[in-house]
């Protein structure tokens, strides 16, 4: 059924179809509306879970985490400096391979305070070992709400929906909605192996010495690698049942592309613009949308890149140090395949910054003025003169 | 370490996180336990409040339930009259409620009265003793001490005869307290419970004047529950003039239906609960009235709710004033000339003791002078039989007197106090005395461990707001009812507002929090299992009414 929602409901809605049965969040913005449904959805009797008030992030993981270990289907919802305050509990749900989903509303992290977009929050929590995916619309956070239960329940991991404050989550479209009896086929009940319960207590998070926590670390990555193919089955299934696919990645418009630009998020949409527009002109560009950034869809990459002239790859993040950090994973990616491929390194949209398609298309023009790039790091629309007021 | 190891043939069975092979409860986790937390019922500070040592508590709660039968028979247990003290008990339960800090007192008085209207309204009656037992015992004074020894003596199945001065039952309920507060209906309704019990009741017999004290030999005990008779005087010049009258004089006169002139202008003298009865009746009967009192408003002894009530039907109040001189004219009242006074250092009863101010006085107008300064007792009849100090009759706190057949209890021997002193001292002295006759064992009830504040866990309570008592209009013109008794809904969300303080109600937090499956739960009693209990004492923490308690281990 379609209905007109914001990105926020589409999740609440998606979390509806799952049949999530603990639910615990703290608010913050741009997060709130995601809870707020889905406490009127259980106040109402539309969702039959239970919804746990919580003191703080921090706990909000952890009531989602007892509630795994209990072997129910749990959810929370989050941002920026909630969801750092998750942290040590992202790293808890992974080692003991918990399946919750969580729902991360990029927002730039502070000080200074911020709530605008950018992916820094997310980002930060790159080697906890949850699988992240970055959405693009609100159909596409909807659809994706189910995929990661799906994935995360068959790899036995925690998975973090990623979508972009305000751009997505306070923006309304239109998303074609089902609910759990057009969703159970996709989406059985969930059935662990193991669970806690007061009839067999065992103990769980036993201390693990050096003879065997090597091991456990392995079985997460090894479950993490099989988590692409998971996650590809996963898509395909979607599409078979409900005529809607994504991939891990997504090409557009690279057949005979010279260069291809990477964006994530809703930059994306943007993008696809500004790249028809550029095709229309004659130039030979393509764009490669990144979905899944955990695991690092390393094979897709090198296939989409693979042979091209020139990538430029817009980050709505910054590391520190480095510079963006797509950009970072994607010259790993395409080391020692002999690719020798200039990549052209962009800074863009963080805090909240408006990307344009000028911007977009000032990201282009650079990336074509030169063979090889100019700098390491390309900071697009920094204002020279407010920043020089600022530290006067 | 016991438990088995496991070794696996291939990785693939390894399980994916840590997860002990086998169930877990050999490892007794209990033994790291150092605290001990135990379920420790504890007495509602309501209760503790209550001079006639009600169960609130237990009342509120099978009122909650529905039960009100059930409720009121509670009340019966330790007070005959809750239709009485709903409405005219000073309700000290309420000021130790918990409830008070957090969003207003729990409206005890008003359940309390709602449940003994109840049972008036219902019919509800009273059991009559299993047993009769062959023992006769006088009880002399038909007020609320001697009323409530005879009933629950007669609740026990002893014969007992009421001897009361005056022509009906009551004492003070019916000769003292205005209508407004207590209609003389509901006090009928009450003291129909003493003769379904088969209390003799012989009204208009002074004992010592109409029937000679040796003449209560007969009976196998007897109780003395006089009361205060007499009234205190200002010891002024022409304080017996025309005009002048002791307040509960001129109560008795109003509750007995008698004509009272008080004329247009009427000064009452005194700051107590008479004083204020004496005010507002006066003003019923049309006068303007004036309070005079000697301190102020702070050190009044009447219930806070009264001089609301008194000043709300226009009562006037002249605080720090003191009757110096009444003047009078052609035998009949006309003026008093007052001395301003000024508070000094505290007295022995911690109030600001009143010291003429030097030259200051003023002079109001009357028709009519009400004097309520003070009762005081009268005991000469029974000097003869038991040891009598400063007028008051000397006993231990349960009721025994100099002689062992008589018992003694109420103002007669606390001086001047409360309705509910009296019932309680009454009830005392009947346990002592059944216990005394049938070679029982007396032993007062050792009260358990009051709750404290700290106990409770006032997170678990939502805000709701006390009732306001409903009143009827006019007040201060006529003589029905002033205070309407809640309404339903009201009743309700009082009884919805107890927090049971100290006594489990099988709200579960204990048992839902334990991290340890420690706690079981079975036909509504939990158990802690102390094999599993680490002592966390979250328990504790989480229980919202302070029924659990801990302790640290000793071994």
């Amino acid at each position: 059924m379609k209905k007109v929602m914001e990105g926020n409901h589409a999740i609440s809605y998606g979390v509806q179809a799952s049949e999530v049965q603990v639910i615990s969040a703290y608010p913050i913005t741009p997060q709130t509306q995601i809870v707020e449904r889905l406490s009127e959805l259980c106040a109402g009797g539309e969702l039959d879970a239970k919804f746990i008030k919580v003191e703080s992030e921090h706990s909000a993981m952890a009531a989602v985490i007892g509630a795994s270990a209990a072997g129910a289907r749990a959810f929370t919802a989050t941002s920026s400096q909630g969801l750092l305050l998750m942290h040590e509990m992202l790293h808890w749900a992974v080692g003991a391979r918990l399946p919750v989903v969580l729902a991360n509303v990029n927002r730039a992290v502070g000080p200074p305070w911020n709530i605008w977009t950018d992916q820094n929050d997310s980002l930060s929590q790159r080697d906890t070992g949850m699988l992240q995916l970055y959405c693009e619309s609100n159909q596409e956070v909807f659809d994706t709400v189910l995929q990661a239960y799906r994935i995360g329940e068959k790899v036995m991991l925690p998975v973090m929906l990623v979508l972009d404050a305000f751009f997505l989550s306070h923006t309304s479209e239109i998303v074609d909605v089902f609910g759990p009896d057009e969703a159970r086929e996709y989406l059985p009940p969930y059935r662990p192996a193991e669970s806690l319960s007061p009839e067999s207590p065992k103990a769980f998070g036993n201390l693990t010495g050096p003879d065997n926590y090597y091991e456990l670390r392995y079985s997460i990555f090894n479950d993490m690698q099989r988590a692409i193919d998971v996650a590809k089955e996963a898509d395909d299934e979607f599409e078979r049942l409900f005529g809607r696919r994504y991939g891990i990645v997504e090409e557009y418009r690279t057949d005979g592309a010279d260069t291809i630009l990477v964006t994530s998020g809703t930059v994306t949409s943007t993008a696809r613009e500004v790249v028809d527009e550029l095709r229309d002109a004659g130039r030979a560009v393509g764009l490669l949308k990144m979905r899944l950034f955990r695991p690092f869809p390393t094979h897709e990459v090198r296939r989409v890149l693979g042979g091209r002239r020139k990538v430029a790859v817009i980050d709505r993040n910054i590391g520190f140090g480095v510079g963006g950090i797509f950009a970072q994973e994607i010259k790993s990616a395409l080391w020692g395949v002999g690719e020798h491929l200039p990549l052209f390194s962009f800074i863009a949209g963080i805090g909240g910054r408006d990307v344009t398609p000028d911007v977009i298309k000032e990201i282009m023009d650079i990336t074509d003025s030169s063979e090889m790039p100019t700098e390491e790091v390309y900071w697009i629309g920094v204002k020279d003169e407010q920043l020089s007021y600022l530290t006067k | 370490m016991s438990g088995n190891k496991k070794t696996f043939d291939d990785v693939s069975q390894v399980p994916l996180g840590a997860v002990s092979a086998d169930d877990m409860r050999w490892n007794k986790t209990g033994t790291w336990r150092n605290v001990r937390p135990f379920f420790d019922p504890k007495t509602s500070p309501c209760i503790a409040g209550c001079p006639a040592g009600e169960n609130i508590q237990e009342y509120i709660a099978l009122a909650r339930e529905g039960r009100f039968e059930k409720a009121v028979r509670v009340i019966w247990e330790s007070n005959p009259f809750p239709a009485i003290c709903g409405r005219i008990c000073y309700h000290p339960c309420m000021d130790r409620c918990m409830r008070s800090e957090h969003d207003g007192a729990v409206f005890i008085p008003a359940i309390e009265r709602f449940l003994g209207d109840y049972a008036i309204e219902k019919k509800i009656k009273q059991n009559p003793p299993s047993k009769r037992l062959g023992f006769e015992i006088a009880i002399i004074g038909g007020g609320p001490a001697g009323l409530s020894c005879a009933y629950f003596l007669a609740r026990r199945g002893f014969g007992v005869t009421v001897f009361e001065a005056k022509e009906q039952l009551g004492g003070v309920l019916r000769y003292g307290i205005p209508q407004y507060r207590l209609p003389n209906d509901v006090l009928d309704a009450e003291l129909d419970r003493l003769y379904a019990l088969g209390v003799k009741i012989k009204t208009s017999t002074v004992v010592g004047k109409d029937m000679g004290v040796e003449e209560l030999s007969k009976y196998s005990a007897y109780f003395l529950g006089v009361g205060l008779q007499g009234s205190r005087r200002l010891n002024l010049e022409n304080e017996d003039a025309r005009g002048v009258m002791p307040g509960l004089k001129f109560l008795e006169a109003v509750n007995t239906g008698k004509t009272v002139d008080v004329g247009k202008r009427v000064v009452v003298v005194g700051g107590g609960n008479t004083a204020m009865d004496v005010a507002r009746s006066a003003r019923r009967l049309g006068a303007e009235v004036t309070v005079l009192y000697r301190r102020t408003r702070n050190e009044m002894p009447a219930i806070e709710d009264e001089v609301r009530e008194a000043a709300d039907e226009n009562v006037a109040f002249r605080f720090l004033a003191a009757p110096a001189e009444i003047i009078t004219h052609n035998g009949g009242v006309k003026e008093l000339r007052c001395q301003e006074m000024e508070l000094g250092l505290p007295d022995d009863t911690g109030r600001k003791r009143p010291v003429p101010k030097a030259g200051a006085f003023f002079t109001l107008p009357l028709d009519s002078l009400l004097v309520a300064v003070g009762e005081i007792p009268d005991v000469e009849s029974f000097e003869s039989i038991v040891s009598v100090s400063n007028g008051l009759i000397v006993t231990d706190e349960f009721g025994r007197t100099s002689n062992e057949k008589v018992f003694a209890g109420g103002d007669i021997v606390t001086g001047a106090s409360t309705v509910v002193n009296a019932i309680a001292r009454g009830r005392g002295a009947a346990e002592l005395i059944a216990a005394e006759l049938t070679d029982g064992v007396f032993d007062p009830k050792q009260q358990r461990k009051v709750v404290a504040i700290a106990d409770i866990n006032a997170a678990y309570f939502l805000h709701k707001k006390a009732a306001t008592m409903p009143q009827s209009n006019g007040g201060g013109e006529s003589f029905t009812e002033v205070n309407l008794g809640l309404t339903c809904d009201q009743v309700k969300q009082e009884l919805s507002r107890c927090y049971s303080c100290g006594v489990c109600d099988g709200c579960d937090n204990c048992w839902v929090f334990c991290p340890d499956v420690a706690i079981s739960r079975e036909d509504g009693v939990y158990t802690i299992d102390y094999d599993y209990c680490k002592g966390c004492l979250i328990c504790v923490q989480e229980c919202p009414r302070g029924v659990l308690a801990s302790e640290r281990e000793t071994s």
